[in-house]
């Protein structure tokens, strides 16, 4: 299956929209006990940026995007999206779902012009001309049902693009696809996105799919930012190049590091100060429960990018702790 | 059509036509008395008989249109309650146990007070029609609306659909097919009622015709009235079906999917 798509496209291309997130929390009660999904998240995202966000199931990634799109309310904090505050919906920003929702009962054609208003002719010349963008213009009289799985996402791509929204949310809009249909919509997506200009805020678990779309990969952690990782690659990019492949075992990496350790031997803290050596450097983090000094590799401190203001994962192997005679904190081996 | 499809079509008929056949030999040997069952000719005849009369349209217009009345006028409040208490909670609250309970009385059971109410014209088989089909379409309704699927509501919303126009797009044509199960299934109990209505107490109608004959002991008129009632009956439910499948011709059901 190969998508074609025209040449000469969005006329009216509109700017993006940045999106400026100040202290947000929300939590829920579930039983009478609060759970905390996100915890005061600082996080800018520039006009025309891709953004992708990672994250294990659970850990409050799909939460933000509800926020951002004005579909949940923030407990704490806010959001302002070009210093407009956010205040549940906004014409500028569309979303699109982990499922299609496609109405059923509307032809393909009626799903993509759903919610605009005017002349029946010219909403059906706007929702032919979205569908030829995904390369579904001759499908745009059946009934929903009769698309494949791929299909139906890209129809509801359709829907989204002509709103011409300035920022377009991806809620793992890919996850029910098979593999090959996926690193075709992936493509589809990237094109679109450089055509039109918005922002876009995809959150996936696929890291390989992150990696492939987006400028910056957050990776989020119990509600906070845990990695900000800026992607440097040629767009648009390939599977496997040596450069995609260190960026996906890098994120991948953190991911699965903090999933493997141990719970009560990890303290969340803000790194205080650096004190650079020629091959050990002491990285001095401050924690809920203290001062943490940890003595890591000069060169893993560039390569991590870590800096003072930076908020790390503190660890230490209960077997490896040693005790320092005289100092005033204990010294513990960090992997941070 | 190669001969075994049609013989695949025609076997289901095999029985009810070898049955017919024996009845009619039953019956013309004289092992059958006329006055327990009459020839199935004599049903056929006495069919054109009364065609041609023009008596046999009166009696089937007069217990269609008791029927269509009931239907609508029943059918019609079902669907207007049912929305209403579907869409909106506080309407719920001050209805849905009401209609719960009345539900739980037999319409049948209504015919006595009905009488005395409303004697023994239209408006007492309207009535007991009406009452009979409105739960059913209430039900129905009332259900369809709760279950349309709340993630094409919120992506609606999303899509800046509100109030009337998110009703029209997603909300109606989302409880569409729990609305029809239950207009079928109030099509049934439509006759049912309609057919101990007319038997009871009518002045025209396929049922007056029935009980009518039964005083002449003209068996064949009443098991014509019989297989009448059977075949208004099947049409009703074969129009309801062609609406079904015209109105959620989208479901991949009907699309062979």
């Amino acid at each position: 299956m190969k998508i074609d798509i025209p040449a000469v496209l969005a006329p009216h291309t509109r700017p993006g929209l940045s999106a400026d997130i100040r202290g947000l929390a929300r939590s829920f009660t579930v039983n009478g006990n609060e759970r905390q999904v996100l915890a005061d998240l600082d996080l800018h995202i520039p006009a025309g940026e891709f953004v992708a966000i990672v994250g294990r199931s659970g850990c409050g990634k799909s939460t933000l995007l509800r926020l951002l799109a004005g579909l949940d309310q923030a407990t704490r904090g806010g959001i302002t999206l070009d210093g407009q505050k956010q205040n549940g919906g906004s014409e500028d920003l569309r979303l699109m779902f982990q499922d299609a929702r496609l109405l059923p009962w509307k032809s393909v054609l009626d799903n993509v012009t759903l919610g605009l208003r005017g002349d029946r002719k010219q909403l059906h010349e706007r929702g032919l001309e979205a569908l030829s963008q995904v390369g579904l213009a001759d499908r745009a009289a059946e009934w929903p049902a009769r698309l494949s799985g791929g299909q139906k996402q890209r129809v509801a791509l359709a829907r989204a693009l002509i709103h011409r929204p300035r920022l377009l949310l991806l809620d793992e809009p890919l996850g029910a696809l098979d593999a090959l249909t996926r690193i075709e919509m992936q493509a589809l997506i990237e094109q679109i996105w450089r055509q039109h200009q918005f922002t876009a805020v995809l959150v996936t678990h696929d890291v390989g799919e992150a990696v492939a779309l987006a400028d910056r990969v957050l990776l989020i952690e119990n509600g906070r930012i845990t990695l900000d990782q800026t992607i440097v690659l040629q767009r648009p990019r390939e599977h496997g190049t040596p450069d995609f492949a260190n960026f996906e075992h890098h994120i991948l990496k953190r991911l699965t590091t903090v999933e493997a350790i141990n719970a009560r031997n990890q303290h969340r803290g803000k790194i205080v100060d650096i004190v650079y050596g020629d091959v050990i450097s002491e990285v001095r983090v401050e924690t809920p429960t203290g001062v943490v000094i940890a003595a890591v590799s000069t060169r893993e401190v560039q390569e991590q990018a870590l800096s003072t203001g930076a908020e790390v994962l503190t660890h230490f192997k209960s077997t490896e702790v040693m005790l320092a005679t005289a100092a005033e904190e204990a010294r513990q081996r960090v992997s941070a | 059509m190669s001969l075994t499809r049609i013989k695949t079509a025609l076997l289901p008929w095999a029985v009810p036509v070898i049955a017919i056949i024996v009845w009619e030999v039953a019956a013309l040997a004289g092992w059958l008395s006329t006055r327990v069952l009459p020839e199935p000719w004599a049903v056929l005849k006495a069919a054109w008989g009364l065609a041609l009369t023009g008596e046999l349209w009166q009696h089937v217009k007069v217990s269609a249109y008791r029927a269509l009345a009931g239907f609508a006028i029943g059918g019609g409040l079902g669907l207007f309650f049912g929305l209403l208490t579907g869409s909106f909670r506080k309407a719920e609250i001050a209805l849905d146990t009401t209609f719960q309970m009345v539900r739980n009385i037999p319409p049948l059971a209504m015919i006595p007070l009905v009488i005395l109410w409303f004697g023994i014209d239209e408006t007492a088989k309207t009535f007991l029609i009406a009452f009979g089909v409105f739960f059913a379409v209430y039900i129905n309704t009332f259900h369809g609306i709760r279950s349309v699927d709340p993630a094409l509501i919120e992506m609606g919303r999303s899509y800046g659909l509100s109030g009337w126009r998110l009703y029209r797009d997603i909300i109606l044509p989302g409880a569409l097919s729990s609305i029809l199960v239950g207009v079928r299934y109030a099509l049934g109990l439509m006759w049912v009622i309609l057919i101990v209505a007319e038997t009871i107490a009518a002045q025209a109608g396929i049922g007056y015709m029935t009980m009518n004959a039964r005083e002449f002991l003209m068996t064949d008129i009443v098991l014509l009235g019989i297989l009448l009632y059977a075949l208004l009956g099947k049409l009703a439910d074969v129009l309801a079906r062609a609406l079904e499948r015209w109105l959620l011709r989208w479901n991949a059901a009907y699309l062979g999917v």
